[in-house]
């Protein structure tokens, strides 16, 4: 049953990450991402990580995604703006041909790793609570440091799009 | 045993779909009446089965019927018929998955077994809620988009534009009950509600956390899109916003989808804020302990209460002519009450007499809380309705102004402070 699971959230991810990279049009792109995002978060789900699993549809799904969507629509991105794309099909097939080698790295290094049991976890190991203890004992100088970069980023924009009394 | 465990969760189902979908028609038939009542006019009264009209009420389904029966109508001009066909879908699942994570009873126990009483037995909580609030936005955006009309893609805009500004102030508001109340378990919270503070205040979340209490009913206004935050069909400047190429029940389920959103909102503000199913000074374990009592007050009260309402019906139901329509429909529901009154007096009777098993109490119990927690859903779902015919609709710039300017600030604000006072006095 969770093979079966696993198999179509994978499917999904892998159609939506496809979808987002071939769509021609921008949102068709974005609305597949959204795809990509939700079946990640299944699979998370899966993983019985379910802290991951909502924060996943909370925070990529519910808000970033929106407001990519958003600058996309309000760029008004007519028909005959996007750029002719004449010769995808021969890029693409060259781009698989030469990322060949590499997959194949990455296969057998997929086969040389230990094998454990995927299975769930014992209780609460994804919950709130345990994320959090390793989250703020573990990890509490890179999560701040986050947060200050995060911060800046925030400072830069709204001195980006504060209208400067001179220039109007 | 087994037999127990289905018809218990075949229950949760319907209750939640009772409680979302349908209380859409009897919340459609209440936003006219109420908007009437504001307005001081009728509103719709005369549709009618029989000449049973049930003050109106059948009017909502005639028009549900309407809906499913009209054309199916799509304009030439729509070129992603995919996307078109789906938003309101979206708009729709979403709205009616908030509903299902809402507690409408204490956990059940039934010989061995416990039941967590709401549609979905998960622990998600505010997250779940919180996920497909935002998810439901989609519909809106992608419907606005799909539908190939400069009104429409305003309209999408200013729904996305709102839902971003406003889920930042939401999340932040509920960080607050969070600390407070130290879970996001939704049934764990109305729990703690169903405490007393200073031994004689119920420690409602409104009580405990009254700035949060009134952010988060403003944000989950504007999370629903109602009025006063229905820029997104602000039909004085965007003809009908995002909808405007819609008709039909594609229409319709966008329709019927802000009313189980509205219903969502409302159930989640009374699970937070509004002790949940917890009947006051009355917690799970006291109703147990006290049922006998209450039982005995419930049996004088229905009577009375119908006794009231047979009152009612005469003044409000009534025509000089003896054989009128209204006078046979008033008849006919005092007939029913009469009925209703024996059903309920002869199995609380039997209950009383016979005593009672702890299954028995228990079950009898989680009864008590649904009604609890459906009179409450009425009375947040009127506020919300109260609300939308008595404020007008917010300017877009004064919306984003207060989104920004004055909810987020304030719920940072009341976080610290809640922090503070909770590391200095304890949870």
């Amino acid at each position: 049953m969770i093979d079966i699971i696993f198999l179509t959230l994978a499917f999904f991810a892998l159609a939506g990450g496809y979808g987002m990279v071939t769509c021609k049009q921008p949102i068709h792109s974005a609305l597949s991402l959204i795809v990509s995002i939700l079946a990640l978060a299944g699979l998370f789900a899966l993983l019985s990580a379910s802290f991951l699993f909502m924060v996943q549809i909370i925070v990529y799904a519910g808000a970033i995604i929106t407001l990519l969507l958003f600058i996309i629509m309000f760029l008004n991105i007519k028909e005959e703006n996007l750029p002719k794309e004449d010769d995808k099909t021969k890029l693409l097939i060259i781009g698989s041909i030469v990322l060949i080698p590499f997959n194949i790295l990455i296969i057998k290094a997929f086969s040389t790793l230990p094998s454990k049991s995927l299975g769930i976890k014992e209780d609460g190991f994804g919950s709130i609570k345990d994320f959090g203890e390793v989250l703020f004992n573990n990890w509490l100088i890179p999560f701040e440091l986050i947060s200050i970069l995060l911060l800046s980023a925030l400072v830069g924009a709204v001195v980006y799009a504060r209208k400067d009394k001179y220039n109007g | 045993m087994n037999l127990v465990l289905v018809s218990v969760v075949i229950f949760n189902i319907v209750v939640s779909l009772l409680f979302s979908l349908g209380a859409a028609p009897i919340l459609v038939w209440m936003e006219r009446r109420v908007a009437g009542f504001i307005q001081d006019r009728l509103g719709p009264n005369r549709c009618n089965i029989g000449g049973f009209r049930l003050g109106g009420l059948i009017q909502s389904f005639a028009d549900m019927l309407k809906l499913v029966f009209k054309e199916d109508y799509r304009p030439k001009s729509v070129k992603e018929k995919l996307f078109f066909s789906f938003s309101p879908v979206i708009v729709f699942v979403c709205a009616y998955l908030t509903f299902m994570v809402i507690p409408f009873a204490d956990d059940l126990i039934i010989g061995n077994q416990i039941f967590m009483m709401q549609g979905l037995p998960i622990d998600f909580g505010i997250l779940w809620f919180l996920a497909f609030a935002g998810l439901s936005v989609y519909g809106i955006i992608v419907g606005g988009w799909a539908s190939n009309n400069k009104y429409s893609l305003l309209g999408g805009l200013r729904a996305a534009a709102q839902v971003i500004s406003y889920e930042a102030a939401m999340g932040l508001s509920l960080i607050s009950i969070l600390i407070v109340y130290g879970t996001i378990h939704l049934g764990e919270m109305v729990r703690i509600q169903g405490e007393l503070l200073f031994g004689f205040i119920p420690a409602w979340g409104i009580v405990m956390q009254p700035v949060a209490a009134i952010l988060f009913i403003i944000t989950a206004f504007a999370e629903t899109n109602r009025a006063p935050f229905d820029i997104a069909e602000g039909e004085s400047e965007l003809v009908g916003g995002f909808h405007t190429e819609y008709s039909a029940m594609r229409f319709g389920l966008f329709f019927v989808g802000e009313y189980v959103a509205m219903s969502a909102s409302s159930a989640l503000i009374i699970t937070l804020f509004l002790g949940g199913y917890q009947i006051p000074w009355l917690n799970t374990e006291a109703l147990k302990n006290n049922l006998f009592w209450v039982i005995c007050c419930l049996m004088v009260l229905a009577p009375l209460m119908s006794v009231v309402f047979a009152r009612w019906i005469d003044k409000n139901n009534a025509w000089p002519e003896e054989n009128d329509k209204r006078n046979v429909e008033a008849r006919w529901l005092k007939r029913a009450l009469v009925v209703i009154n024996i059903v309920l007096l002869s199995i609380l009777g039997t209950l009383l007499l016979l005593g009672m098993s702890s299954d028995a109490v228990n079950i009898t119990v989680a009864l008590l809380q649904i009604v609890t927690f459906a009179l409450k859903l009425l009375f947040v779902n009127f506020f919300f309705i109260w609300v939308r015919w008595t404020l007008p609709r917010f300017r877009y710039d004064h919306l984003q102004d207060l989104g920004w300017k004055i909810l987020l600030p304030l719920a940072i604000a009341n976080i610290f402070f809640t922090g503070i006072f909770v590391v200095v006095f304890g949870a």
